[in-house]
C-alpha cells in the first residue's frame, strides 16, 4: 500500500529546498520564465538558477522548452496532483492498517 | 497538512500498546517485516511486501499512551492511546512538511496554468 512513491519522493525532494520552492512559485507567477529572467529578480546567479530549474524539470515539476539559446520553463501541475493522490493513499493505508490492528487485537483476546 | 484517523478498539490501552511496540505484533498489522527498538531514540526499520522500506527513529514514547516516530525521509507519525468507555481510542496522525507544500504549490500551479 506504500508503493508507487518513487515519483512522489522525487517531487517532495525537489520541493524540500526553499530556493527551488521559490523558483517554482516565481515561474508559476510569470507563467513562463527563463533562468536569465529569474536571476534578474532573485538574489542568485543565473547559473545557480539554471541548475535548480533543471533539477525541477527532472522531477517533472517544470516543463522545459528550448527558445533560441535559452530554455524556457513553465510549471506542470500534474506531479503535484500525484503528490496529493499519494496523500490520499496514505490515508487509505491507515484505514487498512487500523482494520488489521483491530483484527490482530481480537485474535489475541 | 496532516492525515488523522481514529478508531476505538475493545482492548485496554496496555494490550494495544504491545501491538504498537513489539515488532512481531507490528508485523500483524503495520508492515510485513519490522525491527523496532521501542525506546526514545531507538531505531525502526519497516518493510512491506512490495519492496518498500522506511526507516524511523522513536522521537517520543510514553508507555501505554503515546508513540511518535520520525521518518528518515521526513515527516512523522504519532499514535496516541486514550482509555475509552468501551476500550481504547487509537488516534493516528501522520504529518509531512511536504504535504502542505505540495498542496500550496498545486494551487499556485493550477492558477498559473489556468491563466496561461
Amino acid at each position: 500500500m506504500d508503493g508507487g512513491r518513487g515519483g512522489v519522493d522525487r517531487v517532495f525532494a525537489a520541493l524540500g529546498d526553499a530556493g527551488r520552492r521559490s523558483l517554482v512559485e516565481a515561474v508559476a507567477a510569470r507563467g513562463t520564465a527563463t533562468a536569465t529572467e529569474l536571476a534578474a529578480e532573485l538574489p542568485v546567479t543565473r547559473q545557480a538558477v539554471a541548475k535548480q530549474l533543471s533539477a525541477l524539470a527532472d522531477a517533472g515539476l517544470l516543463q522545459a522548452t528550448r527558445a533560441g539559446r535559452e530554455t524556457r520553463y513553465e510549471v506542470t501541475p500534474a506531479p503535484l496532483d500525484d503528490a496529493v493522490d499519494w496523500m490520499i493513499s496514505v490515508g487509505a493505508a491507515w484505514d487498512e492498517r487500523l482494520a488489521a490492528l483491530r483484527r490482530s487485537l481480537a485474535k489475541k483476546t | 497538512m496532516e492525515i488523522e484517523r481514529e478508531i476505538i478498539v475493545p482492548e485496554a490501552p496496555d494490550e494495544v500498546w504491545e501491538a504498537l511496540t513489539e515488532p512481531e505484533r507490528l508485523e500483524e498489522w503495520f508492515a510485513t517485516e519490522v525491527e523496532l527498538d521501542a525506546r526514545e531514540g531507538g531505531e525502526g526499520v519497516f518493510r512491506w511486501g512490495d519492496g518498500d522500506e522506511r526507516r524511523a527513529v522513536v522521537r517520543e514514547l510514553e508507555e501505554h499512551e503515546r508513540l511518535v516516530l520520525d521518518w528518515d525521509e521526513g515527516g512523522s507519525v504519532a499514535i496516541e492511546l486514550r482509555p475509552a468507555e468501551a476500550g481504547t481510542l487509537v488516534r493516528v496522525v501522520e504529518s509531512s512538511p511536504q504535504f502542505s507544500l505540495a498542496l500550496e504549490l498545486r494551487a499556485v500551479a493550477w492558477t498559473a496554468a489556468a491563466a496561461a
